[in-house]
């Protein structure tokens, strides 16, 4: 069979950093083979890509020993734009990949920019929409969409270009269980077409049948490589070891995530809790939607909760735990978030915890959240004065011992954009130690991190709570379920739709 | 769903026209007649579009004006109150009218069809590409300030943490930073999509004048030479 990619490098680095390059990589895709790259974060799974899609050497500048052909095209000799319709790239962010506000405009930018007929663009674009099922998208605003949706209007504009290679960049790191089942459609659509299919990811469970060849990554080296079979054949543990997430996921969490948050069965009432200590949520109303109003605003209410974004008249969480949010898309996770560390300020919850009831702005003071992009809520120049900063009283030998507590010992003056991604998450939730918050919550604390990275944050979790923080984390990941968490709370329509102990 | 639809270059047209009348002076009943015609064009076109509250709002705030600067306010009025008055009444009268076409430009034009209409007016690829980043960029910018203040009413330090530097330096510096990664992100993925072809680009949208267009523009060509002519007779 003819092959369609060939990748002889002997060494490439970047310019002007010292880590992740590459070394000795030989690689050869047939066409129409479907190869997923796996490995840590940083082995060189992305840096591989970018050697096929040309954005190494043209974009993205270093020392390259080697030769990369594609389709008989020499990469790095070639230039980017009469790339642009053989290799297509679908990139990890939904956020920062697209150019246009409106998805029409999206779907044909790649096509208008290498000069194709503009009846030939339409006469594409409607494949496309047929094809993966995007009449519903057509006409929207790009930042109106789901991350999920967004994705997949990415796949469409790179799908209108009609390449023969598709790379896929950790697609799937901010997508939901359902949008992932889109993804995989789509993948198996182009695998049909016989597209040649690069993957590279962390989650590992939603490939495991469309791969037809495995290439473990490691320190930038290819260390090993199976067949779909010998993947397959790996267990849990065996994939624990060389730091890869599990490709099975546990019959319970195929049901919790799978069946559970996606049946329309009707709402139950949830399991009370034991005579654990606990806080309690009360009157959590909040819409996006407030009626009109001429002179005096209405409060929310529980009489007009039908329609509202979010309405949970009561909600008792144990203290100390590890819970975990989990809901499909849209179904209020984040509102619930919000008005729960007391960012709507028409929330009308009121938050009962050690017989002390706050609402309103008090409630900023007992949560503390940490973003799903940390980089919002780093605002100065060091570590210390991150921690510093909110304290009431600035007191040095406590920010230094919280600091210590969580692993960050040494970069006290370090400025917290020059930290890895783990590290700016730590320094994130130091400032809410520093902060004395009660209740911790966390938006989407593992999207895109590999399995190290996500035991890591599931170990400082369980430690948080073992030293009496409650912790709400929202998320998508069955994996850090597993885990960490000692119950789960799923929400639909902004609705509780159960909580129980795992 | 959509109003009345014109060209984006006759969008442009009428923002270039309505900018000129408004913001020159108008001393004679004519001359009003016209500018205050104008300003009537694009508030309707918005009222088509179903966007009543804004309509409402500005015509409110225009017609109020209008009012106290006609009726109110003469050559020697005096004091702070008129001073305030006249400042107040100025700007209105004569930046509001251009602001609301803008902003009714921006809201019913698709990025796609405006690259396209620059194409057809043989505008460079290298600015229209650029003008179309930036309004790419506002709901970003956007998006990335609200999320920052929000982190920053979690820290308490919503009023800079007690420095009055402190309310701009929290501000931003994490949006500065977000907006390069997300600018750095946007242009490797539009680079992989052939942005920077040496090649004449192509628009999915066939732009073509209607006879409405056509009419529209020549309301504006007209009320523009009617106001030229009566400012150099008068």
């Amino acid at each position: 069979m003819k092959k369609m990619i060939n990748i002889e490098v002997q060494n490439f680095s970047y310019k002007g950093s010292a880590s992740a390059g590459l070394h000795d990589i030989s690689l050869h895709i047939k066409d129409g083979e479907t190869v997923l790259l796996c490995g840590a974060s940083g082995c060189g799974k992305t840096t591989v890509l970018r050697l096929i899609n040309g954005l190494i050497p043209h974009y993205y500048r270093g020392e390259l020993n080697g030769r990369i052909t594609v389709n008989g095209i020499d990469i790095p000799s070639a230039e980017l734009y009469d790339l642009a319709s053989i290799v297509g790239t679908v990139f990890q962010n939904p956020r920062s990949q697209f150019f246009s506000v409106d998805t029409d405009g999206e779907i044909t930018f790649g096509t208008e920019n290498i000069g194709i007929d503009p009846d030939e663009i339409l006469k594409r674009k409607s494949e496309v929409v047929n094809e993966l099922e995007l009449k519903p998208l057509l006409g929207k605003s790009l930042f109106e969409l789901s991350g999920g949706e967004k994705q997949k209007i990415a796949c469409a504009g790179v799908s209108a270009l009609m390449p023969d290679v598709m790379l896929l960049d950790e697609p799937s790191s901010n997508l939901d269980w359902k949008a992932i089942e889109e993804l995989k459609k789509v993948i198996k659509h182009w695998k049909a077409k016989g597209k040649t299919i690069i993957i590279s990811e962390h989650r590992l469970w939603y490939l495991k049948n469309l791969i037809d060849r495995v290439i473990y990554m490691k320190d930038g080296r290819i260390e090993k490589e199976w067949n779909k079979a010998g993947f397959n054949s790996l267990t849990s543990d065996e994939l624990c070891a060389l730091g890869l997430r599990p490709t099975e996921i546990e019959e319970k969490y195929i049901e919790e995530f799978g069946r559970g948050i996606f049946s329309t069965e009707n709402i139950h009432p949830c399991s009370t809790l034991s005579s654990e200590s606990r806080i309690t949520l009360k009157d959590m109303f909040f819409t996006y939607k407030p009626q009109k109003y001429f002179i005096k605003k209405k409060k929310l209410n529980a009489a007009d909760s039908a329609d509202y974004t979010l309405a949970i008249p009561e909600l008792e969480i144990p203290r100390g735990k590890v819970i975990g949010l989990i809901g499909k898309n849209g179904a209020g996770k984040s509102t619930f978030l919000r008005c729960l560390c007391g960012l709507e300020k028409d929330c009308t919850l009121r938050l009962t915890s050690d017989e002390e009831t706050v609402s309103g702005r008090k409630i900023l003071k007992k949560c503390y959240m940490v973003m799903q992009d940390v980089n919002h809520q780093l605002f100065t120049d060091s570590v210390e004065a991150e921690v510093m900063l909110s304290m009431d009283n600035e007191d040095k030998d406590q920010a230094a011992k919280i600091i210590a507590e969580l692993g960050l010992a040494g970069y006290e003056n370090t400025h917290p954009m020059a930290l890895s991604g783990g590290q700016k998450q730590r320094v994130a939730i130091a400032s809410a130690l520093a902060a004395n918050a009660e209740i911790l919550l966390f938006d989407e604390p593992t999207s895109g991190l590999d399995h190290a990275h996500m035991t890591s944050v599931a170990d400082l979790l369980t430690e948080l709570a073992k030293k009496g923080r409650t912790i709400i984390v929202s998320t998508h990941d069955p994996e850090l379920i597993s885990l960490c968490c000692d119950h789960i709370l799923c929400l639909e329509k902004g609705r509780l739709k159960y909580m129980r102990k795992c | 769903m959509r109003g009345i639809y014109l060209d984006p270059r006759t969008k442009l047209f009428m923002i270039f026209v309505v900018s000129l009348i408004v913001m020159s002076n108008a001393v004679t009943p004519l001359e009003w007649t016209i500018r205050i015609l104008l300003t009537a064009i694009p508030v309707f076109l918005l009222i088509t579009e179903g966007k009543y509250a804004s309509a409402l709002r500005f015509t409110a705030m225009y017609a109020v004006s209008l009012i106290l600067m006609r009726s109110f306010i003469s050559e020697d009025s005096k004091g702070l109150l008129s001073a305030l008055l006249v400042g107040y009444c100025g700007i209105v009268v004569q930046f509001l009218p251009a602001m609301i076409t803008a902003w009714y430009v921006i809201k019913t034009t698709k990025i796609g069809e405006f690259m396209s209409a620059m194409q057809k007016m043989h505008v460079p690829d290298g600015i229209s590409v650029s003008l179309a980043v930036v309004m790419r960029f506002f709901p970003t910018i956007k998006e990335e300030y609200g999320s920052i203040r929000d982190a920053m009413k979690m820290r308490g330090i919503s009023f800079g943490g007690g420095k009055l530097s402190g309310m701009i330096e929290y501000r931003m510096i994490p949006l500065m930073f977000s907006c390069v990664n997300i600018g750095d992100e946007l242009s490797a993925a539009a680079v992989t999509r052939g942005l920077g072809a040496p090649i004449k680009r192509t628009s999915a949208y066939e732009l073509r004048l209607s006879t409405r267009d056509i009419a529209v523009m020549a309301v504006f060509t007209l009320s523009a030479c009617l106001f030229i002519g009566a400012k150099i007779i008068g």
